[in-house]
């Protein structure tokens, strides 16, 4: 991230537009709807949010780079499986990494960093953006489609953690409990406050994020097409 | 009984699309109208009736640890897993474009049915989804894994078809500008999962 | 150099290569990573015995350190089978070997019981004997014992894997000199939904059983989750208020293997001496 502030000239103002426009007017997750599963079963806990943010974002950018630099070589008729074959050796490779200095955190994320490979906002933006583009945009873009990726899932896990279990658990720091502590009736606890059970289930999440597009077209109208 | 238990089990309760968000994003694109939903929710049936029983005999000949006893002694302590993702979406890419050429050729009718929704079936997390559940389980034999793609299809199959349904008469309603469309699906989708929560601790 | 892309001699060359280099690459990078895993794995299964001895020592117990400790507390190894009978037998100085399966350490309990507990119990349901007389025969389910020294006093650290709502529950739990009394307990989960059934991991929950016995008028009384706010005896324990099949799946893998355990310990009294 430090290099790409250095090299400020490479930020034109189409650059900046790639990293922009994720966030929020093309959005991957909330208009283009493209990788929902894994955006929708890791966000119990931030933390886990978090962690596999991180990776997916580690492996569009890199993917992302490797499709782009062999946009030239690649056979066009088994493009398709050459771009499932550079992000399934991407995701192995964060797997066994996580296996081996986080190991808490891939237990939790489990078969889910397997689903990185079928996440379609990998194969989307292989498909659509780096096949036809330089390395350096590719770059800005798989950290865009990152962050607008990742941006969704943190505000999804915020609301289920908050008020499922009333903590926030964000890596490297200690669990916070914004309500008091649930078992030995403190804060919030004591006055009979519950944590929301709902919010702890998979379908809370399908709301969350119902909402989320909700808000976010209302702020936006002209993303109101369909 | 097993059988029917495992079927129960992965097409109600362990529900592809409301418990694991598995395969959410065809689930979403096309869910607009009941034929099409149909179609798909069968292509992908089929796929899941093939992959999980091919991946479940090459986790057990190939990739789990030990499992390559049967060339002789020396490979009984190989541990290929580390291979299981890429092989397992290797499979499935090769099995989808096997079988569009095999329906293509002996059934025009079928293909034409379910023709177009094949290729996307090859980047739908639900049938990986299915193969990476399927080693986890550590099924006992392959009818088992047979009945559980089955019934993983199956409960798509559900899902899609159920809200498509309810999509093809929602556009009718009065919903907000913002919230048409995908956000009022997902909402829909959340009080489905609901329901089914309803099948938890099911068993026969 | 034309090279023509659409070729097929060069989309076969360039998928060749490609599998070369993909192949090497994740066998070189597994290779590497293995240790660390391996270690992981090793280590969190020694902090979770450790952690549900319930001494002072040993409370609280990370994984890093786990390794060291392990040799320490831990003197003796045992495998036993359905029966009671001693199939492996080691100490702490014999060194835990990764190859020998009959190792109480190796025995992978979670594993024995989704292929072999479970389908006989599935075949079998609704008839307890048959059940426990198949569990029996099965040469292929162990119970390991792990004994722990510490100021003068055995501990007994047994193991038990069961089902809860989604998947798999374990639980190592620490059983003093008597035989039947809780001294520890740590419980795990794969999948349980978090923050309902995932509580099985907290302290409070795993607390309570500390002091329980699993004997009443020298008979067998397995210990039992209720669901939460009954009033509790020596047996029971609070359940999780929203998780009642968690609370069933610890009830009917304890009872299970705590028989086992039950049993051993009273027809081997100079084991518990």
């Amino acid at each position: 991230m430090s290099e790409e502030k250095k090299s400020e000239p490479l930020f034109s103002k189409k650059n900046i537009q790639l990293i922009k426009n994720p966030l929020n007017q093309i959005n991957p997750v909330t208009i283009q709807v493209l990788g929902i599963c894994s955006a929708l079963a890791v966000t119990v806990q931030m933390d886990n949010a978090i962690v596999m943010s991180i990776a997916v974002m580690a492996v569009l950018v890199i993917g992302n780079v490797l499709v782009s630099l062999m946009r030239n070589i690649i056979p066009g008729r088994i493009r398709i499986i050459v771009q499932l074959v550079i992000v399934a050796f991407l995701v192995i490779c964060v797997d066994q990494i996580l296996k081996a200095y986080v190991y808490d955190v891939s237990k939790s994320l489990s078969v889910f960093v397997g689903l990185i490979i079928t996440n379609c906002i990998i194969m989307g933006r292989l498909e659509a953006f780096a096949l036809g583009n330089k390395p350096w945009a590719s770059i800005l873009d798989g950290v865009g489609n990152g962050f607008g990726y990742g941006l969704v899932l943190v505000v999804v896990a915020f609301f289920k953690e908050v008020f499922g279990s009333g903590t926030l658990t964000i890596p490297g720091f200690e669990k916070f409990e914004i309500f008091g502590n649930a078992t030995d009736l403190t804060g919030l606890y004591a006055m009979d406050y519950m944590n929301n059970g709902l919010m702890l289930l998979p379908p809370s999440s399908l709301f969350i994020v119902g909402i989320y597009i909700w808000v976010q077209k209302a702020r936006n109208p002209e993303l109101i097409g369909e | 009984m097993e059988y029917i238990n495992i079927f129960i089990k992965s097409a109600f309760i362990d529900n592809m699309v409301f418990t694991f968000f598995f395969g959410m994003c065809s689930y979403l694109a096309v869910s607009k109208t009941v034929k099409t939903a149909t179609g798909l929710g069968a292509a992908v049936i089929f796929v899941l009736l093939i992959t999980v029983p091919v991946n479940y005999l090459l986790e057990t000949y190939v990739l789990k640890e030990g499992a390559l006893a049967w060339l002789g002694d020396d490979y009984a302590s190989m541990d290929l897993s580390f291979l299981s993702f890429i092989m397992f979406i290797a499979v499935i890419a090769s099995i989808v474009q096997l079988v569009e050429m095999l329906v293509e050729k002996f059934s025009p009718a079928l293909y034409g049915a379910l023709g177009i929704f094949l290729p996307l079936i090859a980047v739908n997390c639900a049938i990986l989804g299915a193969s990476l559940f399927m080693q986890q389980k550590q099924f006992a034999n392959i009818g088992q894994a047979t009945v559980y793609g089955l019934g993983s299809g199956f409960g798509w199959f559900l899902a899609i078809v159920l809200i498509a349904a309810i999509r093809e008469k929602i556009k009718y309603s009065h919903i907000p500008g913002p919230l048409k469309g995908v956000g009022m699906a997902f909402i829909l989708t959340g009080l489905m999962g609901l329901a089914f929560l309803g099948f938890l601790g099911f068993e026969l | 150099m034309a090279l023509d892309k659409d070729s097929n001699v060069y989309t076969i060359i360039f998928a060749t290569i490609m599998v070369i280099i993909v192949g090497g690459l994740l066998a070189f990078v597994s290779m590497s990573l293995k240790p660390m895993q391996q270690a992981n794995v090793k280590n969190e299964k020694m902090q979770n015995i450790l952690q549900s001895i319930g001494i002072a020592e040993t409370d609280g117990v990370t994984r890093e350190e786990a390794g060291a400790k392990f040799n320490e507390f831990i003197t003796r190894r045992v495998t036993i089978n359905y029966s009671g009978e001693i199939i492996s037998d080691k100490t702490a100085a014999d060194a835990i070997d990764p190859l020998d399966k009959l190792d109480a350490f190796n025995i992978d309990l979670r594993k024995e019981y989704s292929r072999y507990v479970k389908p006989i119990m599935s075949k079998n349901k609704g008839d307890d004997e048959k059940i426990k007389e198949a569990l029996k025969q099965s040469a292929d389910i162990h119970f390991p014992i792990f004994v722990c020294e510490h100021g003068g006093t055995k501990y007994f650290i047994v193991s038990t894997s069961g089902k809860g709502l989604w998947d798999d529950i374990w639980s190592y739990l620490c059983i003093k000199t008597d035989g039947i009394t809780i001294n520890g307990t740590v419980f795990a989960h794969k999948l349980e939904t978090a923050g309902l059934g995932s509580k099985i991991n907290e302290k409070w929950f795993q607390d309570q059983f500390i002091g329980k016995t699993m004997e009443e008028n020298s008979a067998f009384t397995p210990i039992k989750v209720l669901k939460p706010g009954k009033d509790l005896n020596n047996h029971q324990v609070d359940g999780i208020s929203g998780a009642t099949f968690t609370g069933v799946g610890v009830n009917e893998m304890l009872a299970r293997n705590l028989a086992v355990y039950y049993n051993f310990f009273k027809n081997n009294p100079e084991f518990t001496k």
